[in-house]
């Protein structure tokens, strides 16, 4: 191999290398700078306690409380939301509705997460205060729709992806048995793209839970564990944000670093699901 | 009677969504459009210093988007300056290069940091910057640079992604046809395959920089400030587009602040739909020119 | 090509002579001739409004200095001045002995502030006793309807930790008391009044210079805190607005304070709703 190859080819790898570093480097810094904290503190201590600086206590337990309501919540809405979409762009009108709606779907990837932010806390957060006579209106309720809003176009582009890959002949032979749309969506579409309408969940909940300015802007960032969808809640991504201004030697910014790992692992949790599922079985 | 009376109710379910999201989607823009569109005006953008004036960067603009919108246009040019080599280069060695197991361990990486949380790499890019300023020089702050290079590790993985997509998929024809005239692997990748792949590759990049336009959780804690002006040099704070809108809806002092903040939002939001359908459009063009290249 | 070289260099000349015509209107601004360098402000939020003007006032004469301002708290103040971070580190409560000890901090007072309760404007209950304030901060109190207003829950908004405001309002007004869990957490004294303009059933705390038409002040114990109430020490929960600095200020960094305590500096801050010190 000439030497301009042999260069070129090790470049590559290089950057290749590089770029994994990151991953790895963030990781290891976010370990390496909660260690201190962990030798103070055990683990399960930080994860089970109630969040008071005042009286010494750091734990995060109603920051990860707060991230899965507000992540699951916000799947709940977005979900059968996402699963009628999909089905309107692939199986009821996938000529002309179903192309534009797919546009638009596409289109509102593009949409910057701090503006559903900001119409959420001048729209949204009003209408849920007047609507349930309850509270502020900052409150999980009114984060987790906002979120599912932002989730949806991902989860609705998985799912159609996925039908359109069920093996047309098998739609045919349906319809050639006098099948309904409902049975064909039932025993062949489904049992087909299951494994990518899961992935496209796994997806969306990461991205939920990655979220920091819905819930910053919306949810109120109350540190009592949350009772009901109408009350307020912290998450995590949230308190790293409100933290983050803290004075750098106090325990309450070491503690970031801890909501930090935790973050990472759920979500790299939810790409190693995503990534096993996706492989074709044999 | 009863299969029609199914697909009826299913075509039923599909519809109230398609329209629940649309109608959504429309409210959340309307509402901006709305409220904000009077204030789009030159007197939004650059207050009451004369436009020419803050183009040449001679006159300091006060209480307008001037500096957030050039910070913004700092901020993408460098993180695209980053991202965009290592990015390509990652990309082109996971499709051509990279034995199986190799690509699997690498795009295994990609993925995680692909899903690592914004706020995170913020968090990160922050403790390098305070770890920095300590063990090295005190004249390391959180910067511009910082937050590039930040947002860049963020964009990283769409980049790598693409290419890589791009690449593998390109028909075995075209990926065949110049090794058999004696051309080198090199000259092929340049010459043929990345021409070839261009559309992908570009709506990628594309959407990247979208990427960067809009993040605000990274740069909110790596050097973004309520009041910076126009960034002296790649050392110093900045204002950004993102950040302006979240800092006027969570503290705007008067409604006059507040009717800006609608301004931003929907320049912001102008901004990252235009530069999608700017994505879409070189996606579609080159894609129906390329067959015909070869 | 040599004429048109020497048509630039005129027009250019006559640019500087112009702009230069600008520069000698400005009095107070003069000292700061010379500087081109950045100054780099962040911490307590209260302080946000005045620096911005003075930033504006000092950048507009003299377009070479670059100053920029970030928010906080009082606590990111006076740690990021210490650690070397900022060149100002604005505090709203007085750095404390082991603070200053630490970082070797030396503070200027400029402004005089109260620390006030607020509600929105339309809400029926404009007084409170110190001890009902306690009891709704405490959440012992939660509807507005045992204070006579609506049959509507209490929205409790706080700040966190490192907040002089925050301190301040703690230690006078709730005798540091319990801070209910329920109250929700916004990060500026901004973003506290914007909150509480934005909920009608809101209460929270913000500095006296915020106060304005679109939020209203709580009497406490039978005083309204005003900038008449504070001056006169009617008003007990006030506070100073200091500016801190890592050993003495020097340079442009020196100049930026002296400015705050001229005739023009405290201009502003009167302008801006705060009690100036000279």
């Amino acid at each position: 191999m000439p030497f301009k190859e042999k260069l070129a080819r090790s470049l590559f790898f290089l950057a290749a290398v590089l770029s994994a570093a990151v991953t790895l480097a963030v990781l290891g810094f976010m370990i390496a700078l909660s260690l201190p904290v962990l030798k103070k503190a055990a683990l399960w201590d930080i994860l089970s306690a109630p969040w008071s600086p005042d009286h010494g206590q750091f734990g995060i337990l109603a920051m990860i409380v707060g991230t899965l309501c507000i992540a699951l919540f916000s799947l709940c809405i977005s979900f059968p939301l996402s699963l009628g979409c999909a089905l309107f762009i692939e199986v009821t009108r996938p000529g002309g509705p179903g192309k534009v709606l797919k546009k638009i779907v596409q289109l509102m990837t593009a949409i910057p997460t701090v503006i559903y932010g900001f119409v959420g806390v001048f729209l949204l957060v009003p209408i849920v205060r007047e609507i349930f006579v309850y509270g502020s209106g900052m409150s999980i309720l009114s984060a987790s729709l906002m979120l599912g809003l932002l989730i949806s176009p991902t989860m609705i582009l998985f799912f159609s992806q996925s039908f359109a890959r069920v093996p047309q002949s098998d739609l045919n032979a349906v319809d050639a048995l006098g099948g309904n749309t409902v049975q064909k969506l039932w025993y062949v579409m489904l049992p087909h793209a299951w494994r990518g309408i899961l992935t496209g969940i796994i997806l969306s909940f990461g991205r939920a839970m990655g979220d920091t300015l819905i819930a910053l802007m919306i949810s109120g960032n109350s540190i009592a564990l949350p009772s009901s969808v109408l009350d307020s809640a912290r998450t995590l991504t949230a308190h790293i944000a409100l933290i983050i201004a803290a004075d750098f030697d106090s325990i309450e910014f070491k503690i970031l670093f801890i909501c930090g790992i935790t973050l990472y692992g759920m979500t790299s949790c939810g790409i190693l699901l995503a990534r096993g599922l996706d492989r074709k079985p044999r | 009677m009863t299969n029609a009376f199914w697909d009826k109710l299913l075509a039923l379910f599909s519809w109230a969504c398609a329209l629940l999201l649309v109608g959504a989607v429309s409210v959340i823009i309307g509402f901006l459009v709305v409220k904000g569109y009077q204030t789009i005006h030159l007197e939004l953008i650059f207050s009451t210093t004369r436009p020419l004036d803050a183009l040449l960067f001679k006159q300091q603009v006060f209480d307008g988007l001037f500096p957030a919108m050039v910070g913004t246009l700092f901020l993408v040019v460098l993180s695209m300056g980053f991202a965009l080599p290592v990015g390509l280069a990652s990309g082109i060695f996971l499709a051509e290069y990279a034995p199986p197991r190799v690509k699997w361990i690498f795009s295994l990486l990609f993925d995680v940091l692909a899903g690592i949380p914004s706020i995170v790499v913020g968090l990160f890019g922050f403790s390098i910057t305070i770890f920095l300023h300590h063990s090295f020089s005190d004249r390391i702050f959180p910067c511009l640079l910082i937050s590039s290079l930040s947002l860049s590790f963020l964009v990283l993985p769409y980049i790598i992604r693409t290419t890589q997509i791009s690449l593998e998929s390109l028909p075995l024809q075209v990926r065949l046809t110049a090794p058999c005239l004696g051309a080198t692997k090199l000259e092929n990748i340049f010459l043929v395959l990345l021409p070839s792949s261009l559309s992908g590759i570009v709506s990628g990049i594309v959407l990247a920089i979208g990427r960067c336009a809009e993040d605000t959780a990274v740069i909110m804690l790596t050097g973004a400030v309520a009041t910076a002006g126009v960034p002296r040099s790649i050392f110093s704070s900045f204002e950004a587009l993102p950040f302006y809108v979240y800092y006027m809806a969570s503290e705007y002092a008067d409604p006059l602040e507040l009717t800006k903040g609608y301004g931003a939002a929907l320049i912001l939001l102008i901004l990252c739909a235009g530069l999608f359908v700017v994505a879409y459009a070189i996606k579609t063009r080159l894609t129906l020119k390329t067959p015909y290249r070869f | 090509m040599n004429t048109g070289y020497r048509i630039l260099k005129l027009t250019l000349i006559l640019v500087m002579v112009v702009l230069q015509a600008g520069f000698c209107f400005a009095s107070g601004l003069d000292v700061f001739k010379g500087e081109n360098r950045v100054l780099r402000i962040s911490g307590g939020t209260a302080h946000i409004p005045v620096m911005k003007e003075a930033a504006k006032r000092i950048m507009t004469v003299h377009p070479d200095i670059q100053i920029t301002i970030a928010g906080g708290g009082s606590g990111a103040g006076i740690k990021q001045v210490g650690e070397g971070l900022v060149d100002i580190g604005n505090s709203g409560r007085q750095a404390t002995e082991a603070e200053v000890a630490k970082y070797g901090l030396s503070m200027v007072k400029w402004a005089i502030d109260g620390v006030a309760a607020v509600i929105h404007p339309k809400n029926p209950v404009p007084s409170l006793t110190g001890q009902q304030l306690q009891d709704i901060f405490a959440g012992n109190i939660t509807t507005w309807k045992t204070l006579g207003g609506d049959d509507r829950p209490i929205n409790i908004y706080t700040r966190d930790k490192s907040s002089g405001t925050r301190e301040v309002f703690w230690k006078r007004a709730l005798k540091k008391g319990k801070i209910s869990d329920k109250a929700h957490f916004v990060t500026s004294n901004g973003a506290m009044k914007s909150a509480v303009t934005n909920d009608p059933y809101a209460i929270g705390y913000v500095s006296v210079g915020y106060i304005d038409q679109t939020v209203a002040p709580v009497t406490l114990d039978g005083v309204t805190p005003s900038l008449e109430t504070v001056k006169s020490g009617e008003y007990t929960v006030a506070r100073g607005l200091y500016s801190n600095t890592k050993g003495e200020a020097t340079g442009l960094t020196r100049k930026f304070m002296d400015y705050l305590l001229s005739p023009e500096g405290q201009e502003i801050v009167v302008e801006k709703g705060f009690i100036p010190v000279n």
